[in-house]
């Protein structure tokens, strides 16, 4: 009994400080409130981006050389060309064929091989082939924009002349839309992957069990399983592709033009608006606000594609247990 | 294969059918069941599979070719102009083959910090609040949720609006401060700025400055003796000289702090880096802020993934042990999560270096600079600005240029992930 009494206490209950519990408790409170803060700052942000496109479109429709109607509808766009405004021809139209003139294009090239390098990713391909075709992959999607307008005027719009002995313009919609191919198949590829991935392999398993061969089992089993998530990639690489600028500002040409013919020049919406401010006109005018008009065409197009991803994403999951 | 479930359910119905009436023959189906063509079928959709594979492995090794060319293509352009000139000098429309882009690497990276410092701390806040704050509360939940789908709505919102919206917020802030007019001080100079006039002294070359009092008047004449300051901001009295007084003073010194009588000077400012004003115009800063935004929700994005990837067994026994949410955060999630925001943030500033099109949409297409940013006010070059505007000049000798900064601009973006690899490794081996 005196031993014990002599024996001195364990440190960890010598040293016991007691925090004040309450304090701690509004510290956690603080944290949370600035967290809850950052989270607030980017809703914060859409609401900018809307409130921005909304008002300064808003003084662009107000101009009496300006009308609705015209803007949906008209097929000529000369903001830049006409000096004097009464001449200026809004319409919107030359631009949308023009970004999906490029779009389409895009799309063409980077939604299939996308989607082929995808299943042999995921299905066929050996460690070995992987550890080659990811990281390319992954550099290819790391490759600035800018890189590829430059590729596309350098490499792909002097071979496309080449092989058609010169059917092409020097600045046209093909190479521009083949460079953006270029720029979104690293992105199908990826999430296309994982989308297959994500279908467990007892699927693959029976269908190898009912004598499928692998081309069978990919295509009929595997992808329509990982249907939603291969969508979704299409769209989010189609808004990305109507988004995308640097390229079609260096190899789409500035023309804009209402026709479907992929030789010609094409300007786009995102073309358009690096021309205005390469142009320096001033603060104020109707032209200047016609850049708001336009980008509030692009983020309408580009919000519904991504939204409507996340849409099929949700609805139609496939969810596996 | 789709005929394979009815054969089978043909050949269960047949068993049926022998067991009650066993005299009768078996389904035509099953008893001239062609052999020959089976095996025909069965080649042919072999031969197709294999057909498939090499269409597979055709098309994905197209990214190879494509990668291979691309780079190629760039160094056997841009291999001529890889000299000295290149990294040292800066734009010159005079010589072109002199030009270089040293104000531009300056410019990208200080650029890249500004949106970092932005960017991480509130997007890994985010992130955070997203997905270790999960709240029971329905109202809370309802803003949990709508907060997770405004992140991937920015996430597809194009570069250039975020551009526009930095044009607008940043640089004229909806012009509620007024224009900014070149040559002219804005009224609302915050801090880190003196004005002054600047008068030449007897000594050739050598300059006076006289603290600035009403900004409105730009130019000074001097006819009598004011109060100047020298080059360590000490205050002394200025001395005037006349003509008629006799001649110059022969002492370096005082000459240095005399002017000529009627000597005019005009207005200078002496900004120090951390010069403020509204609205910040055509700057470094609202260009910093853009690129922030831009890359915004890829670090929210990437943040999310790694935190998720942490067991959550892990929090459950902080928990158990009677931590904090905020104390299972800091202590646990965090740095096990933190490989992966390392790496996701820094693959964010790669593509905030990369970025052309917000800086474009901010600070206008010009790139004659010849040195980085001074202040924060200042304007800048960046590597894809000037790349863009090299290319999308007729000229040789600016297609050379643009490729041999192409090379610079991708040296840069691997070193970048390269560290991002290496900072991984670190991180996960401790």
């Amino acid at each position: 009994m005196s031993a014990r009494q002599n024996t001195p206490l364990p440190v960890a209950l010598q040293k016991r400080n007691f925090r004040s519990t309450a304090a701690s408790e509004f510290r956690e409170r603080c944290v949370v409130a600035f967290l809850a803060m950052c989270g607030l700052t980017t809703v914060l942000i859409t609401v900018c981006i809307v409130g921005m496109l909304v008002s300064q479109s808003w003084n662009f429709f107000q101009s009496e050389h300006v009308s609705f109607g015209e803007f949906l509808t008209g097929t000529e766009w000369t903001a830049l060309q006409s000096q004097e405004l009464e001449n200026a021809k809004f319409g919107i139209w030359p631009l949308l064929s023009g970004t999906l003139r490029v779009t389409v294009i895009a799309m063409i090239i980077a939604l299939p091989l996308g989607l082929i390098t995808a299943i042999y990713l995921s299905e066929f391909a050996s460690y070995r082939v992987r550890s080659i075709l990811k990281p390319t992959l992954e550099i290819i999607a790391g490759i600035p924009t800018v890189v590829l307008g430059f590729f596309a005027i350098l490499v792909i719009s002097p071979s496309l002349q080449w092989f058609t002995a010169g059917a092409f313009d020097t600045f046209n919609a093909t190479s521009a839309g083949i460079a953006v191919g270029i720029l979104c198949l690293p992105m199908v590829t990826s999430l296309s992957e994982d989308a297959m991935r994500a279908v467990p392999s007892a699927l693959r398993d029976a269908a190898y069990g009912l004598g499928s061969t692998p081309f069978e089992t990919a295509v009929k089993v595997v992808v329509p399983a990982a249907l939603s998530g291969i969508i979704s990639a299409f769209l989010l690489a189609f808004s990305r592709a109507i988004g995308e600028t640097m390229v079609v500002a260096l190899a789409a040409g500035t023309r804009a033009t209402a026709t479907l013919d992929p030789r010609e020049q094409s300007q786009t919406m995102t073309g358009f608006i690096v021309e205005m401010i390469k142009s320096e006109n001033e603060y104020g005018t109707v032209q200047y606000f016609s850049l708001y008009a336009v980008a509030i065409t692009l983020f309408v197009i580009t919000f519904g594609m991504t939204l409507l991803g996340q849409l099929i994403r949700r609805r139609f999951q496939e969810s596996y247990q | 294969m789709s005929d394979m479930p009815n054969a089978e359910e043909r050949s269960g119905d047949a068993r049926s059918q022998r067991k009650s009436k066993p005299a009768d023959p078996l389904p035509s189906a099953l008893v001239d069941r062609d052999q020959v063509q089976a095996r025909s079928n069965a080649q042919k959709r072999k031969s197709f599979d294999r057909m498939f594979f090499w269409l597979c492995v055709a098309i994905a090794s197209l990214s190879v070719v494509v990668l291979v060319v691309l780079l190629v293509s760039i160094g056997f352009q841009g291999q001529s102009r890889l000299t000295s000139d290149l990294i040292n000098n800066s734009h010159s429309e005079l010589e072109p083959a002199k030009s270089g882009m040293w104000p531009s690497i300056i410019g990208s990276l200080l650029v890249c910090g500004i949106s970092g410092l932005v960017a991480l701390p509130l997007g890994i806040g985010t992130a955070i609040f997203l997905e270790e704050f999960k709240p029971a509360n329905k109202l809370l939940r309802t803003l949990h949720g709508f907060i997770q789908l405004n992140i991937a709505n920015l996430a597809g919102v194009p570069s250039i609006v975020f551009g526009l919206l930095g044009l607008t917020v940043f640089v004229y802030m909806f012009n509620v401060f007024g224009q900014i007019q070149v040559n002219r001080p804005s009224d609302w100079e915050l801090f880190g700025v003196n004005h002054y006039y600047q008068v030449l002294s007897l000594e050739p070359g050598q300059t006076i400055l006289v603290p600035q009092q009403d900004q409105s008047q730009t130019t000074i004449k001097i006819s009598e003796p004011i109060e100047g300051i020298d080059n360590d901001g000490n205050p002394f009295q200025i001395e005037i000289w006349d003509r008629a007084s006799g001649p110059k003073p022969a002492d370096r010194e005082t000459r240095l702090k005399t002017v000529k009588k009627g000597a005019v000077g005009g207005s200078y400012s002496k900004r120090s880096w951390y010069y403020f004003r509204l609205p910040f115009g055509k700057s470094f800063l609202a260009a910093g802020l853009t690129l922030g935004l831009v890359i915004l929700p890829v670090i929210i994005i990437a943040t999310q993934e790694s935190l998720r990837a942490v067991s959550p067994s892990l929090r459950e026994a902080s928990l158990g042990l009677g931590a904090t949410q905020w104390q299972t955060t800091r202590n646990i999630s965090l740095p096990a999560a933190l490989p992966g925001i390392l790496t996701g943030a820094i693959l964010a500033l790669g593509r905030a270096i990369g970025e052309a099109a917000p800086v474009l949409v901010v600070l206008g297409a010009a790139i004659a600079k010849n040195r980085g940013p001074e202040n924060l006010m200042d304007s800048v070059v960046t590597m894809p600005v000037l790349i863009f505007n090299w290319a999308g000049r007729p000229q040789d000798v600016y297609q050379q240029l643009a490729a041999a900064a192409i090379i610079v601009l991708l040296v840069v973006l691997l070193a970048l992930n390269s560290v991002a690899i290496y900072v991984r490794h670190k991180v996960q081996s401790r």
